[in-house]
């Protein structure tokens, strides 16, 4: 569903990401551990390119939303050939990111807007509802985190916990095939971090692709198909969960999850 | 001397209000500073917000970047240069045309002067709102435009108005250098006008007056600044 080519990011001097490729597939849960300064936030952002990888290709499904990397397409010898490629596989890159939702770890509801608000600005403006049925969608989402009554205050008044579900929920009125969770419980009170992980686990359940940046690791344990160790700018570990806590190889990993365990 | 100065003050100030010959020549030069004050915020306003916009715009074809010298150029010559010497050469080099209103000179002279210290407000006020309601906007969907209109401006206006209220106070009161070009009546120049010889004969009682008038008009825009203030953060409460 996402596909992460070859990609590399620098920020000024630093690497940051140094040949990342990653291929999510519809359904997965891919949860991406790694210590700070690893490149995993990164490389979340380069899937919907609120980061732009200097070198390499995203996908969404079938559709290109970098630049083409004339180095993954030796086929394609000129400037020409790069640009028929781009114009029949290319897609706009908001309609991409209109399919991939983002949950932050600063939550980064609308301050101006009321949840309401929040939750109906992107699908109408972008005419993917209409003003009433997104209205109703929105409805249905805060009943289910159980924040109807929230909807027509301002986010200044919410706790965190209750924000930040309230962002999940703004994402998925967006009815996207894939979300993107960065980070979304670090910037949580302990006792709010339960809420969030559970919604999460009921979206897991729902079948939805989820690409999660995290240090909860029996979450991680819980509910990824597939676990990631970024260290350096490298994807250095990836296997299913079971084997990734019990048996892993990596001794950067290793050192790592005895710090973090 | 000192007792020359205040001799009258009272007596003349009654005169003043019980004058309608001087109450009509103050009224019509409040009604000159409200209107060149007015007009100015209205052209400084809007080209301070337009500047600033172009300016934030991370500028990538010629044309921004050409606009994006433009508006370096235009805040950097108009707060390098004084008010005065614009307001000269808006009206006797570019309009210094027979018969041109005055008025419209000097809306324009102080309208351009305010927007480049009102764009770089905006610019700060706009940069003030957290990155995170940009990429928050971006990663929905939304283009750029529409989240800076939808979301980061309307933000911005709350934090930008103190300072705006701020160039509005100065505006008011810069306007009081427009009798140096002549040909328009205001406040200042009508208190000019009262203390010569073939009126009062004294400055004292006049210029005392167009002061408190001064005084009122900044008073009460102060009051209308924290009412939007306070509408406007309605959504800050806890």
């Amino acid at each position: 569903m996402i596909s992460v080519r070859n990609v590399y990011k620098k920020f000024g001097d630093l690497s940051v990401l140094n040949g990342v490729s990653l291929d999510i597939l519809a359904g997965e849960k891919v949860v991406i551990i790694g210590p700070s300064g690893s490149g995993k936030s990164t490389l979340l952002r380069c899937m919907n390119l609120l980061e732009v990888p200097e070198k390499g290709e995203v996908w969404l499904d079938d559709q290109i939303l970098t630049e083409v990397d004339p180095d993954l397409h030796p086929e394609l010898q000129t400037k020409a050939d790069r640009k028929a490629f781009k114009k029949q596989y290319g897609i706009d890159i908001n309609h991409g990111r209109a399919k991939m939702g983002m949950v932050f770890q600063h939550f980064n509801l609308f301050n101006n807007l009321t949840v309401m608000g929040n939750m109906i600005l992107a699908p109408v403006e972008l005419k993917l509802k209409t003003k009433e049925q997104a209205i109703k969608d929105a409805e249905t989402l805060l009943s289910r985190i159980g924040l109807l009554d929230k909807k027509d205050v301002y986010p200044a008044t919410l706790s965190g916990g209750q924000k930040q579900r309230i962002a999940i929920a703004r994402a998925l009125n967006m009815d996207p095939k894939a979300l993107l969770f960065d980070e979304p419980t670090s910037a949580l009170d302990p006792e709010m971090v339960g809420e969030v992980l559970e919604l999460m686990k009921d979206l897991a359940n729902d079948g939805i692709t989820m690409v999660i940046v995290t240090h909860e690791m029996g979450f991680a344990k819980e509910i990824a198909n597939r676990v990631i160790f970024i260290d350096e700018g490298v994807i250095k570990e990836e296997s299913a969960p079971a084997e990734f806590f019990t048996n892993p190889k990596d001794a950067r990993l290793k050192e790592f999850l005895n710090k973090v365990l | 001397m000192l007792y020359n100065l205040n001799a009258g003050l009272w007596q003349n100030c009654v005169k003043i209000f019980t004058s309608k010959e001087y109450m009509n020549m103050l009224f019509e030069g409040l009604g000159c500073t409200l209107l060149i004050s007015f007009g100015a915020a209205i052209v400084g306003v809007l080209l301070g917000t337009l500047v600033a916009i172009v300016k934030i715009i991370p500028s990538k074809g010629p044309l921004m970047k050409v606009l994006n010298v433009i508006c370096d150029v235009y805040t950097t010559v108009i707060r390098g240069t004084p008010m005065a010497l614009q307001l000269f050469i808006m009206a006797f080099v570019i309009f210094a045309i027979r018969g041109f209103p005055m008025e419209i000179v000097a809306i324009l002279a102080f309208g351009i002067n305010s927007g480049a210290y009102v764009s770089e407000s905006i610019r700060a006020g706009i940069l003030s709102v957290d990155i995170g309601q940009t990429e928050a906007g971006r990663a929905l969907g939304l283009p750029y435009s529409k989240t800076i209109f939808k979301i980061v401006i309307p933000q911005a206006i709350k934090n930008v108005i103190p300072a705006i209220g701020n160039e509005l106070i100065a505006l008011i009161k810069e306007t009081s250098i427009v009798s140096m070009v002549g040909g328009l009546y205001d406040l200042t120049l009508v208190a000019k006008i009262l203390g010569g010889g073939d009126k009062l004969a004294s400055f004292l009682a006049p210029m005392t007056v167009v002061a408190l008038f001064y005084l009122a008009i900044v008073y009460l825009l102060t009051f209308v600044i924290k009412l939007i203030e306070r509408r406007l953060r309605a959504s800050d409460k806890r």
